[in-house]
C-alpha cells in the first residue's frame, strides 16, 4: 500500500525534474532549435576550445592535424545553425583544412617544376593548372579562417583607428595571430591561383596594423615578421624610422628559435622567394636546419613549429626541383645544391694495389 | 669509341636542357613572385618552353631597378609597364597615350593588330625587340571630392604624378593642377593621408593599396580610362630568332583573356557608388582635350616633350574612329 503510494510520488518528482530540465534547455536554446542539438553544440564547442585545440596544437603530425580540420570543421560548424558560431575553434579548424589543400597544391607545383625541368610542357601545364585550382581552394578556406578569427574577437580589421581586441588567454592570442597569418597566406594562394578566389588584397595592410595587438617576443617574432613582410609588399605601410624589413625578419626568426616555434622563419623564407632574394632563402633554410640541433620546441605549440618546417621544406624542394629536377635529398636539407663536402678528404695512392 | 659515345649519350640524358642557355628575365610585379603579373609571366614562360625557349624569371618589386638591371646586362629581357619600357620601343610605349583608348574593346583591337606577323618590323627599335604585350588595366582618376568631376575643377588641385612619366606631367600642367612628384611606392600614401587631392591608378590599387581611405566618404573614381596600362616584354635583339619572337608575341596575345579576367575582377571589387559617371555631353570635350595633348606630346609642341610615336597615334585614332565613326576627331583637319 505504502509502496504503491510512494511510486507515483517518485514518478511525479522524476517527471517534474525532467520537465524542468527540458524547460531549462529550451530556455538555453531559444524555442526554435532542438534543445539537445543546442546543448551538444555548446558542449562540443566548449570541448573543442578547452581540450581539442590545446591537444591539436601539441601534435607533431601536421597532416593528421589537417585531416582533423577537414573532417571536424563541417560538423563543428554545423552547430552554428542552432547556437552561436564557434568562431575561434572554427578558425583553427578551417586553417588546418586549408593546410590540407595546400599540401596537395604543393605536390602539384613540384610536379609542374619537375615536368618543366624535364621539358614535358603539356604535363607541366596540366600540373600547373592543378596547382592553381588547389591554390584557389586553399585561398578560399584560408580567407574563411581569417574572417572567423577576426569575428571571434569582434575585431574590425578595416576600422579607421586600430582598436585591439580583448584577448584573455594565450590560446586566444595565438588564434588571433594565426588568423592574421592565414589572411596573408590567403592572398599569396589567391595570387598563385591566378586570382580565382578573389581574396581582398587589403588584408595585407590590415594584418600589418593588427599584428601590433600581440606581444612580439612572446610569440616568437611572428607579429613583427608579419609587419616586416607587409612593409616589403607595401612600402607605404612602413613607419618612419622603422628598421630595415629584412633585419626585422631575421631578428624575428631568431626570436622564433628562442621561443621554440619557428613560424617567423617560414615568413622570412616566403619573403625571400617573393622578393627574389636567393641568398636570404639559402640562409634561412640553412639556419632552420641548423636550429634543429639546438631548438627546444615548445610542447604546447609543437604543431606551429612542424607546420613551419613544412613551409621551409617546400621552399627548399621548390628550389631543388626547379634547378635539379628532384626534391631536396634528406641529407642535403639546409643546402641548395648537391655538391658534397668531400673535396678535402685525403685519399690513398692505389698504385701498389693495381 | 663506343664507350665515348655512350658517355656522351648519358651526359645528354642527364642534362637534357643543359645546352639551351636560359634567357634571364627581370619581371616587375609590385608584390614580387607571388603577384598576379609575375604569375602570368610564368604562364607565358611555360608556353614559350613549347617553342624551345627557356626563361629564367627573377622577381622585382621596383620597376626602375628591373629596367636598370636589364640595361646593365644582368637580364636578357625585362617585363615592365610601358611607362618604363618606352625608351626601348617608342611605338608600343605609346599605347598608354592619354585618353587614347577609351574602351577595352579598342585595346583588344590594338593588341590583336600588333600581334600579327605583319607588325613584326614595328616591334623592333635599335637593339631591342618587343616580345609581348599584356594589359594590366586602365588608369583611373581617384579624387577626394566628388565635385571634382570636370577637368576645370582640377585646377589648383594637388595631383600625385609619377615623376618619370613626362606625358602625365604635361597633362597635369595642362589642367592647371599641381604636380606632386611621386613613385609607385608612395603615391597611395600621399593620397590616403590627404597630402594630395587626386591620384591616378589602375583598379588594382583600390583594394591592395587601400585607396578607399583617401576617397573617404566624399571622394570617388572617375569612370573614364585616362590611359591603358600594359606590361611589355622587351628583349635584346637577337635573344630570340625572328620566328620565335613572333611566336612569343602571339603567345602573349593569347593571354589577353586571362589578363582581362584579372582586371575585370579588380574593377568589380570597387563598389558601384564609388564610381563617378561622366555625362556623355562632357565626354566629347574631354576626348578633344586629350587629343590636343596627344598631338602636343607627339610633336613636342606647347612645351611638351616628344613622347608619343606618330604611327601609334595614327593607329589608335583609326581604331577609335572604327568603333565610334561619328566622333568629331574623325573629321578633324589635324587628325592624328
Amino acid at each position: 500500500m505504502i509502496s504503491s503510494l510512494v511510486k507515483p510520488i517518485v514518478c511525479m518528482a522524476a517527471m517534474r525534474t525532467k520537465l524542468l530540465t527540458l524547460a531549462a534547455l529550451a530556455l538555453l536554446a531559444g524555442c526554435s532549435a532542438n534543445p539537445i542539438y543546442t546543448t551538444t553544440g555548446i558542449v562540443l564547442s566548449n570541448y573543442s576550445e578547452g581540450e581539442a585545440t590545446p591537444y591539436v596544437l601539441q601534435m607533431s603530425d601536421p597532416e593528421m592535424a589537417c585531416a582533423l580540420g577537414e573532417g571536424i570543421d563541417p560538423l563543428l560548424y554545423s552547430f552554428s545553425r542552432v547556437t552561436d558560431a564557434p568562431e575561434s575553434t572554427g578558425s583553427l579548424m578551417m586553417l588546418l583544412a586549408g593546410n590540407c589543400v595546400e599540401y596537395r597544391a604543393w605536390e602539384a607545383e613540384l610536379e609542374y617544376l619537375r615536368e618543366d625541368y624535364a621539358g614535358n610542357v603539356p604535363a607541366a601545364k596540366d600540373a600547373r593548372e592543378r596547382s592553381k585550382r588547389l591554390n584557389a581552394e586553399t585561398a578560399k578556406r584560408r580567407y574563411i579562417a581569417y574572417q572567423r578569427a577576426m569575428a571571434a574577437y569582434d575585431f574590425d580589421p578595416g576600422a579607421e583607428e586600430l582598436e585591439c581586441p580583448f584577448l584573455f588567454t594565450e590560446q586566444e592570442e595565438l588564434t588571433f595571430l594565426m588568423g592574421l597569418l592565414t589572411g596573408l597566406q590567403a592572398i599569396v594562394n589567391d595570387a598563385n591561383s591566378g586570382a580565382m578566389a578573389g581574396v581582398p588584397r587589403n588584408i595585407a595592410p590590415q594584418a600589418e596594423r593588427a599584428a601590433q595587438c600581440v606581444d612580439n617576443e612572446k610569440w616568437g617574432g611572428i607579429p613583427n615578421a608579419i609587419r616586416g613582410l607587409v612593409w616589403l609588399l607595401l612600402p607605404d605601410t612602413r613607419p618612419n624610422l622603422s628598421p630595415d624589413p629584412w633585419e626585422v625578419l631575421e631578428d624575428s626568426s631568431e626570436l622564433g628559435i628562442a621561443a621554440g616555434f619557428r613560424a617567423s622563419m617560414a615568413l622570412e623564407a616566403v619573403a625571400a622567394e617573393t622578393f627574389g632574394k636567393p641568398e636570404v632563402l639559402e640562409d634561412v633554410i640553412k639556419r632552420f636546419a641548423e636550429a634543429d640541433n639546438t631548438i627546444v620546441v615548445r610542447d604546447d605549440y609543437r604543431l606551429v613549429d612542424e607546420v613551419a618546417r613544412d613551409v621551409i621544406q617546400f621552399s627548399s624542394d621548390k628550389h631543388w626541383t626547379k634547378n635539379y629536377g628532384y626534391r631536396t635529398p634528406r641529407r642535403h636539407f639546409g643546402k641548395m645544391s648537391p655538391e658534397s663536402n668531400n673535396e678535402e678528404v685525403e685519399t690513398m695512392d692505389l698504385d701498389d694495389l693495381l | 669509341m663506343i664507350r665515348k659515345s655512350l658517355a656522351a649519350l648519358s651526359l645528354v640524358a642527364a642534362a637534357p636542357f643543359a645546352a639551351a642557355e636560359p634567357i634571364k628575365m627581370c619581371v616587375f610585379d609590385v608584390i614580387g613572385a607571388n603577384g598576379d603579373m609575375f604569375n602570368m609571366v610564368e604562364d607565358y614562360a611555360l608556353e614559350m618552353k613549347a617553342h624551345g625557349v627557356d626563361f629564367d624569371l627573377r622577381p622585382y618589386t621596383d620597376e626602375g631597378v628591373a629596367v636598370g638591371d636589364f640595361n646593365s646586362g644582368q637580364c636578357d629581357a625585362v617585363a615592365a609597364t610601358d611607362l618604363r619600357t618606352r625608351p626601348f620601343n617608342k611605338f608600343t610605349g605609346s599605347i598608354s597615350a592619354v585618353g587614347a583608348l577609351p574602351t577595352y574593346d579598342d585595346l583588344k583591337t590594338v593588341l590583336a593588330t600588333l600581334a600579327q606577323p605583319k607588325a613584326a618590323g614595328l616591334m623592333q627599335q635599335g637593339d631591342y625587340e618587343v616580345l609581348g604585350i599584356v594589359p594590366v588595366g586602365a588608369g583611373y582618376l581617384f579624387v577626394n571630392d566628388r565635385s571634382i568631376d570636370t577637368a576645370g575643377e582640377l585646377a589648383g588641385k594637388r595631383m600625385a604624378t609619377l615623376d618619370y612619366q613626362k606625358d602625365a606631367i604635361h597633362m597635369v600642367n595642362h589642367v592647371k593642377a599641381t604636380v606632386v612628384p611621386s613613385d609607385i611606392t608612395n603615391f597611395a600614401g600621399k593620397f590616403n593621408n590627404g597630402s594630395v587631392d587626386t591620384a591616378y591608378a589602375p583598379a588594382f590599387a583600390y583594394e591592395a593599396l587601400e585607396l578607399y581611405k583617401g576617397l573617404g566618404d566624399n571622394g570617388g573614381i572617375v569612370d573614364y580610362p585616362l590611359a591603358q596600362l600594359t606590361v611589355q616584354v622587351i628583349a635584346r635583339k637577337g635573344a630570340l630568332d625572328a620566328d620565335t619572337a613572333q611566336q612569343s608575341r602571339e603567345v602573349a596575345w593569347g593571354m589577353y583573356g586571362q589578363a582581362m579576367n584579372l582586371i575585370r575582377g579588380q574593377e568589380k571589387a570597387i563598389p558601384d557608388e564609388k564610381w563617378i559617371n561622366i555625362p556623355d555631353s562632357d565626354v566629347e570635350g574631354y576626348q578633344e582635350m586629350f587629343r590636343e595633348n596627344r598631338l602636343q606630346l607627339r610633336d613636342g609642341s606647347n612645351g611638351a616633350d616628344e613622347v608619343y610615336h606618330p604611327k601609334m597615334m595614327g593607329l589608335l585614332s583609326k581604331i577609335r574612329c572604327s568603333s565610334n565613326p561619328s566622333a568629331s576627331e574623325c573629321t578633324a583637319s589635324d587628325r592624328e
